[in-house]
């Protein structure tokens, strides 16, 4: 779904609770008489089950998309293993082939990326542009943050992941 | 190297009383309970949940020294405060303390054998770590006559590199090269060290890839590396295996002839791990 530039993807865990709900309201509705007199405020209610995660979806997306071209101005193409805990708040670019994905399911996708030198964890706090998979060639651009805010290894907090073209490869 | 070894073995200990009382408190107050209860005294049966509520904070501390964190053991106090907080009968309270006392000590050897040893953390802002120590005093010998400004020029250049201050690295390394009249020997490979660290600075800081031609050290120069540069597969590789030697010359020089820079390096020392190990 596209809402002006944005595309905006709901999660499935959102799909679910919405598709859980309605036919929750749907039983309940058929066997009781006082839910049947409150739908007017009950379905209102269910939809906006739907309306909030991409109203969210929405924000989250149009504010990364204004920070794509800051964060591309300032990263520094780096390793892997060059980001250590001394480099907190760095914007930084990694090359690296996808290992690992999760939580795609919630809209919070979580990378494991990897180059020759090493791997990282790159969290992202909203969907990316593009369907990521494991073992595409990816590059990403984020900031280097803990891994719990103020504890915990260095891992990157993603604005932007993209998949690294074959032409682009060849290029180099 | 002694003194390394005791801090840890020290450490080690330390943290096995540690976890060795996260079973006994959890499962001994609750015990002690059972009897002052047998024994006729009805006391309330929520005050013998100190034993698991302090259980949960040796955990969540043995969590946090760690640098692997376990976000499931540092919550554990908080999850005790949920359970324990309400005030239980006898039956009820006994089944949650020993459950309870169960899921802690399952928690703790969780935390042991997925989250790794926690003396790495403990040690490496007091001391160097073996491998690196092993790796200073074998290069100190040669670089003993370095002057301490050389020496604290390679400190920053180090510091600002691993901070990602990769232009103010490359100026200061340029600095430091210009003020080497001597270009001999040892003083050449420093000198080529932080050739090669402004050069690597320069292009990350405009992210340019690998240029064709690039700076490496000289076979005879092998000897004071300390990741054998023969290793190298290919020329990407050979490439940035002489950064990670000029770094690790860096910080050795600067560790060997500036002590006041001590702790900023030992600040980077998890970096530098990474540089040695990789």
């Amino acid at each position: 779904m596209k809402i002006g530039n944005v595309e905006v993807k709901v999660s499935i865990l959102s799909i679910g609770v919405f598709v859980f709900f309605t036919f929750f309201l749907i039983v309940a509705s058929v066997y009781s008489p006082d839910v049947r007199s409150n739908l007017i405020w009950m379905i209102p209610v269910l939809f906006m089950l739907l309306v909030i995660p991409v109203a969210l979806n929405y924000m989250s997306r149009s504010q990364y998309a204004e920070l794509e071209p800051e964060y591309e101005r300032q990263a520094k193409t780096v390793r892997i293993k060059l980001i250590n805990e001394n480099m907190i708040g760095k914007i930084v670019r990694i090359e690296g082939v996808v290992e690992r994905v999760h939580f795609q399911f919630l809209n919070r996708p979580q990378y494991s990326v990897a180059d020759r030198s090493g791997a990282i964890s790159v969290k992202m706090f909203t969907s990316p542009d593009e369907n990521i998979k494991v073992n595409d060639l990816v590059v990403v651009l984020g900031q280097v943050i803990r891994r719990y805010i103020a504890t915990g290894d260095p891992v990157v907090n993603c604005v932007s992941i993209r998949k690294k073209s074959a032409d682009s490869t060849t290029d180099e | 190297m002694t003194r390394i070894k005791t801090t840890i073995q020290s450490d080690r200990k330390k943290q096995r009383y540690l976890e060795l009382a996260i079973p006994i408190f959890s499962f001994g107050v609750t015990l002690i309970g059972v009897l002052v209860w047998m024994m006729g005294f009805e006391i309330n049966f929520q005050f013998f949940a100190f034993g698991c509520v302090i259980s949960s904070c040796i955990l969540a501390y043995l969590a946090w020294i760690r640098p692997k964190k376990d976000i499931v053991a540092l919550s554990t106090p908080i999850y005790a405060f949920i359970f324990f907080v309400v005030p239980t009968d006898y039956v009820s309270g006994l089944t949650l303390q020993i459950l309870y006392a169960v899921s802690i000590t399952l928690l703790l050897l969780r935390l042991k054998y997925r989250f790794g040893s926690a003396h790495t953390e403990v040690s490496l802002r007091k001391e160097l770590a073996s491998p690196l120590k092993i790796y200073i005093e074998k290069a100190s010998g040669s670089f003993a006559g370095i002057s301490p400004d050389t020496a604290h020029d390679a400190a920053v250049v180090f510091v600002q590199f691993a901070h990602g201050e990769y232009r103010e690295a490359a100026r200061r390394a340029v600095a430091a090269v210009i003020g080497q009249v001597d270009d001999v020997g040892e003083v050449a490979t420093l000198v080529r060290a932080f050739s090669i660290v402004k050069e690597h600075s320069l292009l990350i800081d405009k992210s340019l890839p690998r240029p064709l031609t690039y700076e490496v050290f000289r076979p005879e120069e092998y000897g004071l590396l300390a990741k054998p540069q023969l290793l190298a597969l290919d020329d990407d590789h050979e490439f940035f295996i002489a950064l990670d030697n000029a770094l690790l010359l860096l910080f050795s020089v600067a560790w060997t002839n500036s002590e006041a820079d001590r702790p900023h390096l030992l600040a980077c020392q998890a970096f530098v791990l990474k540089l040695l190990n990789a």
